[in-house]
């Protein structure tokens, strides 16, 4: 109990830290919205709309900064994030409710699948330490994994998207598609998801499989692993009951950390598969001085990962007693 | 596993079947009525944001609303030496010394919701953008004194005379419906999702990923739109709105495409491009530093700079060489001051260049940079990182200028931190364009204006380099009080004559709109021998008029 309060405590205080650096590093950078969109637009905006849009942004609002920081976080508080500049008029969080769904779908599913089947490749390819598996997997998955994504991303464009027209390449769906919760929104959804999960799954899954295999060589090693194989248990059994169950803590929390880092997109699949999502969309709340929209997406990512440490912390606790009376 | 790729396969060749068969639709549909549908390729870069607000700026640039959803009073033609034609009014006159403009507002036109539109809602639109300055966005007001209606006319009573202005009135403000508007607290924040237009299309539906235009089927211009359906897909990044179009999934095209070639007209005999120039991709001197300030330097750095290389290396030639004079060719050709240009003879010319540094006193330094009285010709100029072809002209200049004995060393930045110095006069040399407009006028009044410009440290609207002459003034001022070509021509080579003896910038290339278009399943489109609008997907109010000359064949 101690243990889970103290953990706690910690998340608050990082927390605050956070969502402060949050509020003051937007404000060092250059520039202010009003130019950003006169730039953004340059060529069809005439000199007078910078007037009209300082209005419209509110700039030059000369309230002093502490006060600024104290309704900030009020409207944290609240869940009051404001309306965002770039997407003009749309609240912030409306903005970011459309694209996380999307991040969360395919970023996150494919860290999970990710996950999964390497920490699966790994058990297999240790426990069969010297086969089959275990000589082709690690060199080729240590090999995927240092190629870029949107590199592979390309490929996949090039070879299935445009020489084979197998996929689509483009877009979250089809862009005539009606969303709605029936089969062939879904299936087209499904479908649009497959080039850019591909991409991100073989570009991650090398870590994953290295790390598991390489924890259960050590385990297989110990002297518990022995004893059961002397009594006789068999030998699924040894595999994921005892040696799996023991390496597979040190990437609990890498796990955690990486779903933490879902909504925080891949930029580069996005940009590449024109898929939406949130990590393109805070290129975009950056490039353009977006601060209530950079802000609430910040936010976002630095509560996902605490969050998630704070879990793993607990997880780990509870599967490895060994932890709890750790100081 | 197999079965899976076979289905997936099928899958997706039945959707890549019915896309690209949508796109060229078969007339079996009665000859009338609309009918195709037209899928755009403009990578705005971003997700659509569920808002047609035709005074927001931000939606305006991305073409989504103006022109095809809300019309203005006319269209005036930026390709055919500003011509006017009528649109929601049927006709126009200044009066009293241009100084009072009457339009004569057409009858019969119908809202999307079934009112009609009228005189009242034009001047209700004007006065709510006085009411509303953040919706001011082309400062109408800073000239307007007044707005009536009188029946089914119209009265713009101005401060003093000017005709300029009669482009942002006339071209470049919606007309909103007066019982919408007029019901909305503050329409600056207004997202206006469901638009209702005077338009020949009407908005079906937005998702992030794509806007769908339907036909208005009460638009007032009979028999128009021949185009059923109109798709607006959005595109984070150029390449696969390139891809699209190469592919033919979408038949009208507003990028970048390097390489255009390769990439694109060689997919298809029916794959075409055109880029007309409409202003000046310039060198900008901030004439307040120390060195730039002498007009020799500039003289010398116009003299020196190869723009043709520019062009070619640059912009793969696809923004033609531009020349001293600031007038864009052959877009605005008919206001060319040929004589002034060869009194001058701004060529590339490299000895001349030294040898204007020399007659003025400066000598050449150890290091090979020209120097007088201790100030060394070496600056620093700012460009845009991001445009890689900008990135590439520059080099090109920076050789051109070490050859003659200027040195400039270029910092590549982040968009907005170049904006903000150059609003700002933070800098010694940039790279940059104005927006221009329907005459070569506009572009010189925002480089030459001084109420275009502001102290250094303030931001500046156009004038960036800080160029203030009070007889240059007076000339764009009496510009704005007379409807006589011949007079505004003749101002117009006085202006010339500006640019050419005091060189307050430096004009490198042309900007172009960039437009490609697919001749396959839609005829209609703006060629070089057609001109009839701005045929980017981005010049509003230009894409209305290219949806409504557009038909499928």
């Amino acid at each position: 109990m101690r243990f889970v309060l103290r953990r706690a405590g910690f998340f608050l205080l990082t927390l605050w830290a956070a969502v402060t650096l949050n509020f003051f590093l937007p404000r060092m950078m250059p520039g202010n919205p009003a130019i950003a969109m006169m730039a953004k637009f340059h060529g069809r905006l005439t000199g007078q709309s910078l007037i009209a849009l300082e209005t419209i942004f509110g700039v030059n609002t000369h309230e002093s900064l502490l006060a600024q920081y104290w309704h900030y976080l009020c409207d944290i508080a609240t869940g009051n994030f404001g309306t965002s500049l770039f997407f003009f008029p749309s609240p912030v969080s409306q903005v970011v409710r459309s694209a996380l769904f999307w991040t969360l779908g395919l970023v996150g599913l494919t860290t999970i699948v990710a996950f999964l089947l390497g920490t699966g490749v790994g058990i297999v390819a240790a426990w069969r330490r010297g086969g089959l598996l275990d000589g082709i997997a690690p060199p080729v998955l240590v090999i995927t994994s240092a190629i870029p994504y949107f590199w592979i991303g390309m490929m996949f464009i090039m070879i299935f998207g445009l020489k084979l027209r197998w996929l689509p390449w483009s877009g979250g769906t089809d862009i005539t598609a009606v969303p709605g919760w029936n089969p062939a929104y879904i299936g087209n959804v499904l479908e649009h998801a497959i080039l850019p999960g591909m991409a991100l799954l073989i570009t991650t899954i090398g870590t994953w499989t290295l790390t598991m295999r390489n924890n259960m060589v050590t385990i297989l090693a110990e002297d518990y692993v022995r004893m059961a194989r002397a009594k006789g248990l068999p030998a699924r059994r040894i595999m994921l009951d005892y040696a799996a169950r023991n390496a597979i803590l040190p990437n609990l929390t890498g796990f955690a950390m990486s779903l933490g880092f879902v909504v925080g997109g891949a930029i580069l699949i996005e940009y590449v598969f024109n898929y939406p999502g949130v990590g393109y969309m805070l290129l975009q709340a950056v490039q353009n001085e977006d601060y209530p929209l950079m802000q609430a997406l910040f936010l976002l990512i630095t509560v996902a990962v605490l969050v998630a440490i704070l879990l793993a912390d607990i997880a780990t606790a509870i599967f490895d007693p060994r932890t709890r009376t750790a100081r | 596993m197999r079965r899976i790729i076979i289905t997936a396969a099928a899958a997706a060749l039945a959707i890549a079947i019915a896309a690209c068969g949508s796109s060229s639709s078969p007339s079996a549909t009665s000859k009338s009525g609309p009918s195709g549908t037209l899928v755009i390729s403009n990578a705005q870069g971003t997700q659509w944001n569920r808002s047609f607000n035709p005074f927001n700026p931000a939606v305006l640039g991305t073409g989504v609303t103006m022109g095809q959803v809300y019309e203005p009073l006319v269209f005036i033609n930026t390709l055919q030496n500003a011509k006017t034609s009528p649109w929601l009014a049927t006709a126009w006159a200044w009066t009293d010394n241009n100084k009072v403009l009457t339009f004569t507002i057409r009858n019969g036109v119908k809202f999307t919701d079934g009112t009609s539109m009228t005189a009242a809602d034009v001047a209700f639109t004007f006065n709510m953008l006085k009411k509303f300055p953040g919706l001011d966005i082309n400062s109408v007001w800073s000239v307007l004194q007044s707005v009536t209606q009188s029946g089914n006319q119209v009265v713009f009573t101005f401060k003093a005379p000017s005709v300029p202005y009669f482009y942002y009135v006339g071209d470049q403000i919606p007309i909103v419906p007066e019982h919408i508007w007029s019901t909305i607290a503050n329409p600056v924040t207004y997202a206006d999702s469901n638009p209702i237009g005077t338009g020949a299309f009407m908005v079906q539906s937005c998702t992030p990923q794509n806007i769908t235009y339907v036909a208005n089927p009460h638009y007032w211009q009979p028999g128009l739109p021949k185009v059923a359906k109109v798709l607006y897909p959005a595109f984070t990044s150029n390449d696969p709105a390139n891809t699209y179009l190469a592919t033919g999934q979408a038949q009208w095209g507003s990028q970048f495409i390097p390489n255009i070639e390769t990439v694109y007209t060689s997919k298809s005999p029916d794959n075409h491009y055109w880029f007309p120039p409409i202003a000046n991709v310039s060198l900008i001197p901030n004439l307040t530093v120390p060195g730039l300030n002498d007009v020799a330097v500039r003289q010398a750095m116009a003299y020196a700079i190869d723009r043709n290389k520019v062009s070619q290396v640059g912009e793969y030639g696809q923004q033609p060489p531009a020349n001293q004079n600031a007038i864009a060719t052959p877009t605005f050709s008919g206001w060319m001051n040929r004589q002034a240009a060869a009194q001058y003879n701004y060529t590339y010319n490299p000895a001349k260049a030294v040898q204007i540094l020399t007659a003025a006193g400066y000598t050449k330094g150890s290091d090979g940079i020209f120097a007088k009285g201790g100030q060394r010709l070496s600056f620093s100029v700012i460009n845009v990182g991001g445009y890689s072809d900008w990135v590439a002209a520059m080099s090109v200049i920076q050789q051109d200028l070490k050859a003659v004995g200027i040195q400039i060393t270029p910092q590549n930045l982040a968009l907005n931190a170049f904006t903000a110095r150059l609003y700002a006069g933070s800098y010694q040399l940039a790279y940059y364009a104005q927006t221009g407009g329907p005459t070569p006028y506009y572009e010189f009044r925002q480089w030459l204006y001084s109420a275009n410009s502001a102290p250094i440290g303030k931001n500046a609207s156009s004038n960036w380099e800080r160029y203030s002459n009070p007889a240059t003034d007076a000339l764009l001022n009496q510009y704005a009080t007379t409807t006589d070509s011949a007079t505004q021509h003749q101002m117009v080579n006085q202006l010339q004559q500006v640019v050419l003896k005091d060189v307050p910038f430096i004009p490198m290339t042309q900007q172009v709109t960039w437009y490609q278009y697919n001749t396959g399943s839609f005829t209609g489109w703006v060629t070089p021998g057609n001109p009839y609008a701005l045929p980017a997907a981005y010049s509003y109010p230009d894409v209305g008029q290219l949806l409504l000359h557009l038909a499928p064949k």
